[in-house]
């Protein structure tokens, strides 16, 4: 299928494109994240998603060890960068220190895959194909592509020829941000979006420093002024709940108070944190910890979710399940 | 050719910096190295909390580097917390900062920090670091760095040296505390299970276990079989004696779990470079894992009562030892005759008798881990203490 578009050309860094999604954005979708991120949550679960450019990893479970292979312990592999440590076992690790500027072309050389790039460039049009696999459902569940991250808005140009391109193609959009990004970016990128997820994480301006690394005054004038200027926008609040550091009703009401007076902010969304999957393959039987935090008790989430949901007046049948 | 400094002449200018982290023990190694760079003629200065002093300096008020003088020297406190202070992150390759439209973001600043070192007349550096940091002082010297490391750490696995720095410091408290925890547990007649640091090399928990005569010690070097763990609990805790002391290492593994068999650390490896490093914000925290594995499943084996304890961080913290103010003290001071010496790109180590100076190359990418044939392992079997399974 040919779609003639001036930028379909244009590329980006894509992290992933996962299909089949439900919960980001209306009916069944699928979600192509992008790379690079301007906030640090200390509570972050994906941070393969921080930096801009594609950058190594490595799975040990794919490696087959010194004996079998041995290919990234010699050249053209930096010096130091792969390592099996003495009297131990045939294992391989890496020096994230020397390894950090491994580049695809030295990935590709890992015979095992165990090597390889979180993150690749493509173009609007690679995107788009890859996307547009799903149509049928779309059309069926009134689905379509969400934009994720990292931080989607930190690739402006490529993600509104995304979102262009998605609507020229007949699908719906959405967008998941945090909006830490001059306002610039924020009004290139929505008039092609038709549902925002934004994430409201802390509302007093020092602790969202403390736990994202800046202060939230930015991203709160960026969303209403974002409420304001695209008032036929459905916008989604989503707060990830974290125990110890928002996820108490106080935040909750403040969230409630700043989004209520504007009618296109449809819906206040928990996302209760949960220590996504990162070390249930491993360690000592158990789970790992990221980081000391609990995931919140069911009681709490529903607590709050009362809240929201007497807040947008629904009651019964009508109050929202916790996503 | 001597150089003017402020008021004073000196012949040369030398900087020294502490990493992330405390360790007892590094006042005394600023002094060991101030001493003896003083006897030369040369003025030291320290930078404060790690490279920040250098970097940043627009946030030190008083200065982002100290000059060590010899009446500063003569009053500082080798118990006292560490002059130089520390920042949570050493890494000048990815400094993290808010850019201009208030986006954080990690930037390369090893150029700078180069460039302004050279323009305070620094002519070489001493880096009191660990494992991470060697590798980080590696490439610093790659790029032109006169660097000169001193090695700490508590866990004693860093390579080419017979021991680093603030392990006998944690190693006391260790024995300190497990002392108190054997108490604890002959009066409650509990099995007290004890996780200490050590992720790959188990030197801490053995010789700590060793010094108190525990009935088992877990460590990474040796896959653990809980079976036979609770089996050997099973014949020392008798009604006459109902209680039991195991010390286990925060890396160790298990042999009865596929799971448990990969080591720990792959985890941390399979993520990204911002995911790994101590002073990262993505650190896999495993603290109190492996003491609440080995308590809970000795206790369904053996149908004793067990208590999970976690010393961790806290032996990072406290006073030097005798041993590690002295091991500090010639630390310091042999980095200065490293550099005296122009042997630049190299860590100082202690082979006994002797204080060396081996190439980082040699140092990084290595773990000092406890060999079969130690004679700690044999000690310890002597004494009757079970380490996870029939050697």
């Amino acid at each position: 299928m040919n779609h003639e578009s001036s930028v379909s050309g244009l590329s980006g860094i894509v992290l992933n494109i996962q299909r089949y999604c439900s919960h980001d954005g209306p009916g069944i979708r699928t979600n192509v994240f992008l790379k690079g991120c301007s906030l640090r949550c200390k509570w972050c679960g994906n941070p393969e998603s921080i930096a801009f450019k594609p950058e190594l990893s490595y799975d040990p479970k794919k490696c087959t060890g010194k004996k079998a292979c041995g290919v990234c312990l010699k050249a053209p592999f930096p010096e130091g960068a792969f390592y099996v440590i003495e009297g131990a076992d045939d294992t391989i690790h890496v020096n994230w220190d020397l390894a950090g500027d491994c580049d695809e072309a030295l990935a590709s050389l890992c015979p095992t895959g165990a090597l390889e790039m979180f993150g690749k460039r493509m173009t609007v049009d690679e995107v788009l194909d890859e996307v547009e696999k799903d149509s049928s459902f779309y059309r069926n569940t009134g689905g379509g592509m969400t934009l994720s991250g990292g931080e989607c808005l930190l690739q402006p140009d490529f993600a509104a020829a995304l979102l262009k391109g998605a609507h020229d193609r007949g699908l719906n959009t959405a967008i998941e941000t945090a909006c830490n990004v001059p306002w610039r970016f924020v009004e290139q990128v929505l008039p092609h979006v038709d549902t925002v997820l934004h994430d409201h994480k802390l509302t007093i301006p020092e602790r969202h420093k403390k736990w994202t690394g800046v202060g939230n005054e930015r991203i709160l004038a960026n969303f209403k002024k974002a409420y304001e200027t695209f008032p036929d926008i459905d916008f989604v609040a989503r707060t990830p709940l974290i125990p110890g550091i928002n996820a108490d009703e106080e935040h909750i009401r403040a969230v409630l108070a700043f989004i209520r007076p504007h009618k296109n902010v449809i819906d206040y969304e928990l996302l209760p944190y949960h220590r996504f999957g990162l070390g249930k393959y491993l360690s000592l039987g158990v789970v790992y910890e990221l980081d000391d935090y609990k995931t919140p008790s069911d009681d709490l989430v529903k607590h709050l979710q009362a809240i929201i949901d007497e807040a947008f007046g629904r009651t019964g049948q009508d109050a929202a399940g916790v996503k | 050719m001597s150089k003017e400094i402020g008021h004073a002449s000196f012949q040369r200018r030398i900087a020294i910096m502490v990493g992330a982290g405390h360790v007892p023990g590094l006042n005394a190694v600023v002094m060991g190295a101030a001493m003896a760079a003083g006897k030369l003629g040369w003025e030291m200065v320290g930078i404060r909390d790690g490279f920040d002093g250098v970097l940043h300096p627009e946030r030190y008020p008083d200065g982002g580097l100290v000059t060590l003088s010899p009446q500063l020297i003569e009053n500082l406190d080798p118990n006292a917390a560490g002059l130089l202070g520390q920042a949570p992150r050493v890494d000048p390759f990815h400094v993290r900062r808010v850019n201009d439209d208030e986006m954080v973001e990690e930037v390369d600043m090893s150029d700078q920090l180069l460039k302004k070192l050279e323009a305070e007349g620094i002519d070489a550096l001493i880096a009191v670091v660990g494992g991470r940091g060697l590798s980080i002082l590696y490439k610093l010297h790659r790029k032109g760095l006169n660097a000169v490391c001193v090695p700490r750490s508590i866990e004693n696995d860093i390579a080419a040296t017979s021991v680093s720095f603030g392990f006998n410091s944690a190693l006391s408290f260790t024995i300190e505390m497990l002392d108190r925890v054997r108490q604890a547990a002959q009066s409650a007649r509990k099995i007290g299970v004890v996780e200490v640091l050590g992720d790959q090399a188990g030197w801490l928990a053995l010789q700590a276990g060793i010094a108190v005569c525990a009935d088992a010690v877990l460590i990474p070097e040796i896959p653990c079989d809980l079976q036979a763990v609770a089996a050997r609990l099973q014949d020392k805790v008798t009604a006459r004696r109902s209680w039991g002391l195991v010390v286990v290492a925060e890396g160790a593994t298990f042999v009865d779990d596929q799971k448990a068999e990969a080591k720990p650390s792959s985890l941390k490896a399979s993520l990204s470079p911002l995911a790994t490093g101590d002073a990262s914000d993505h650190v896999i925290r495993r603290s109190g894992q492996a003491a609440e594995t080995v308590a809970s499943r000795l206790q369904l084996a053996i149908a004793e009562e067990t208590f999970p304890l976690v010393l961790g961080p806290w032996v990072r913290g406290g006073a030097p030892t005798a041993v590690d103010r002295q091991l500090a003290l010639a630390y310091g001071a042999g980095a200065v005759r490293a550099i005296k010496a122009g042997t630049y790109g190299t860590m100082v180590a202690f082979v006994p008798p002797d204080i060396k100076f081996v190439p980082l190359a040699d140092a990084i990418n290595k773990v000092r881990t406890v060999p079969r044939d130690s004679e700690f392992i044999q000690v310890a079997r002597s004494l009757g203490i079970f380490l996870g399974r029939e050697l």
